[in-house]
């Protein structure tokens, strides 16, 4: 295959699966403690990608990530595991944005440099899984999410995404285009000592951006969720929670 | 102004929760007289009964092996004009998630994914979970068109009565557009273990390692007839078969009685588990999603709580 492919990778930095959120005045706030990391998705995604580079198919791999400074670390990562270079859109407006204005800020960024972009089919936090559809739309590329397996043709990806447990689809996608990557058996890897101590040396590209939060559309608010079941929890002791536990499971007939 | 649902496709026929977009849709039609109309991506996912003297329906003129989100974004824009949509509404499941947001460009309307529920009073307020489900995130709908997509089984399936094919108008797809071959795949389901079981103990990925999953099946043990399945992390992971997988991407479970052991309550999860009887989740985070939709909850560590109660049951059986 003559081709070699220049592809871009969109990393979102996300609080880790044990970061406390709360609610001040209304707003939602993480605590100073809280660990950031790579979404899972997007791990999955930069695997992908590095798969491809492994084989000798890319001229180059970017990952871009939006969002305040700390971001960075996110990118630092990409970088170690083995990412060529990295963008931070940086915007120190720290909150879940709207999708919309992600796409646009990496669409303005991305525009015709790449071949395939990859991002992850969902990002932790926001839960929105449109962002990649939206860069597509916006580059008026072809796309597809909840890709599981790729391979490369010379003008073409076949992608197969999933659909439940039992189906998925199976179809050729031409370049360029966008991939939102789902997780899958494709372990994401961890960064060699040769490209944690290349990627020390590199540097991060800043490019600064002020989003603009407010769609004008929307207003909104958050609060806590709502159980949807009447949710009886168990208190006391281990073993009195054992003990109550045991009575319900024997009256539900089923020990 | 009027409102447009695009039906769902499962196993390449109509998804039956397309139901459901129509009692979201009559909750916002409520308080004014605006049209409802259904949109059938494809001509042969059996979409005939999905018409009534109630609303319209176009059907496109494209098969499901035609399948392309650039096509059906072409083709359904140009509908949300011709009936003039304020409310575009899909499902949210990985079959239509591929394409509904891509509609927002075209139409230059914002979308908003996995709505739970909403609220009609002066204005429309929908409601999404965000930060990973810790918390609810209402949207006030100020300006229209918007493109909604809703999560399964959060709205009661809508019961069409007269189903009347007169209403039903074909969108030619020029053939120039049918040129695309999408292959479904499907894979043999053999492994029934989780349709036959009493009790399911789900393992989460806070069960920490594949070592680790020897304690849930301890813990399944005490039960008479008993399976352990798994989050999808725990799958990814390869600690256990893709075959054990719960959720909307896994399988949909049915049991008397379900067990969540560490893990945390995603909506892909939940959306695998509506059909249990009980829900009871272990979690060592007293804030964890899971505690939303389960019946009973032990906020405790598994790896104190599940020990001492395989004990307990041991010394009292
Ligand atoms: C399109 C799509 C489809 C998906 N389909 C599915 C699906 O079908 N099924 C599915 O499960 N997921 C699915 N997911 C993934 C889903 O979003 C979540 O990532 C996943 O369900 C989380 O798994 P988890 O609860 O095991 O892990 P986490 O979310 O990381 O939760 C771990 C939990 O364990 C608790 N914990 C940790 N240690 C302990 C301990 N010692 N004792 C007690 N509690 C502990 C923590 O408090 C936390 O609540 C899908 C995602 C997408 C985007
Ligand atoms: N702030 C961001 N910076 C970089 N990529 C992002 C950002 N937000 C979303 N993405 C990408 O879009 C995907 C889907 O996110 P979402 O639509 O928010 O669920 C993520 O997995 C990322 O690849």
């Amino acid at each position: 295959m003559e081709n070699k492919f220049r592809i871009l990778v969109c990393v979102k930095q996300v609080p880790d699966a044990n970061a406390l959120v709360y609610l001040n005045d209304g707003i939602p706030e993480y605590d100073e403690k809280t660990v950031y990391v790579i979404n899972r998705y997007d791990e999955y995604a930069l695997e992908e990608a590095l798969q491809l580079k492994d084989c000798g198919l890319t001229s180059y791999i970017h990952a871009v990530s939006v969002g305040p400074h700390r971001v960075q670390k996110a990118l630092r990562r990409s970088l170690e595991m083995g990412v060529d270079e990295a963008f931070c859109i940086q915007s120190d407006d720290d909150r879940l944005h709207n999708p919309y204005v992600i796409a646009q800020a990496i669409t303005q960024f991305a525009q015709q440099n790449y071949d395939i972009i990859f991002t992850g089919v969902m990002s932790e936090d926001a839960m929105n899984q449109q962002t990649g559809q939206l860069i597509a739309a916006m580059l008026g590329y072809k796309h597809a999410t909840g890709v599981t397996e790729l391979s490369l043709n010379n003008t073409t990806i076949t992608i197969t995404r999933e659909l439940d447990a039992q189906e998925s689809q199976m179809y050729e996608l031409p370049i360029p285009c966008v991939i939102s990557v789902q997780s899958s058996i494709h372990k994401p890897r961890y960064p060699s000592l040769s490209n944690v101590l290349r990627a020390r040396k590199q540097e991060i590209a800043i490019i600064k951006h002020d989003l603009i939060t407010s769609t004008g559309k929307t207003k909104s608010y958050f609060t806590m969720p709502q159980k949807t079941t009447q949710c009886q929890f168990i208190e006391g002791s281990i073993s009195q929670k054992v003990t109550e536990l045991y009575t319900i499971l024997h009256k539900n007939a089923v020990l | 102004m009027s409102i447009l649902i695009i039906a769902d496709v499962k196993n390449r026929t109509i998804n039956p929760s397309t139901l459901e977009m129509l009692s979201a849709a009559k909750k916002i039609a409520k308080n004014n007289t605006m049209p409802i109309y259904i949109l059938i991506p494809f001509g042969n996912i059996g979409g005939d009964s999905y018409c009534s003297s109630e609303f319209k329906t176009f059907i496109l003129d494209l098969n499901i092996e035609q399948y392309s989100a650039h096509v059906l974004v072409k083709y359904i824009s140009s509908v949300i004009r011709e009936v003039n949509a304020s409310y575009i509404i899909g499902m949210h499941t990985p079959f239509s998630i591929d394409y509904i947001p891509a509609l927002s460009v075209s139409i230059n309307a914002q979308c908003i994914t996995q709505i739970h529920s909403l609220d009609v009073a002066e204005r429309i307020t929908v409601t999404r979970g965000s930060h990973a489900g810790k918390l609810d995130h209402h949207i006030v709908i100020n300006d229209t068109p918007i493109i909604l997509t809703v999560l399964p089984g959060s709205f009661e399936p809508y019961t069409i009565t007269d189903v009347q094919t007169q209403h039903i108008t074909t969108i030619h797809i020029p053939e120039v557009n049918k040129h695309i071959y999408c292959n479904f795949i499907t894979k043999d389901m053999k492994d029934t273990s989780l349709d036959e079981a009493d009790v399911i103990v789900g393992a989460g990925k806070g069960i920490g390692s594949r070592e680790n999953l020897s304690l849930i099946y301890e813990f399944a043990k005490v039960f008479p007839h008993s399976a352990v399945a798994g989050s999808r992390i725990v799958c990814d992971y390869g600690w256990l078969p893709y075959s054990k997988q719960i959720g909307i991407t896994g399988k949909s479970i049915a049991p008397k009685v379900y067990i969540a052991c560490a893990i945390s309550g995603s909506s892909q999860h939940v959306a695998g588990i509506k059909g249990a009887k009980t829900i009871i989740a272990i979690n060592k985070d007293p804030c964890a999603p899971i505690f939303n939709v389960s019946h009973y909850a032990v906020v405790a560590d598994i790896f104190e709580f599940i020990p001492q109660f395989i004990d307990f049951v041991q010394n009292n059986a």
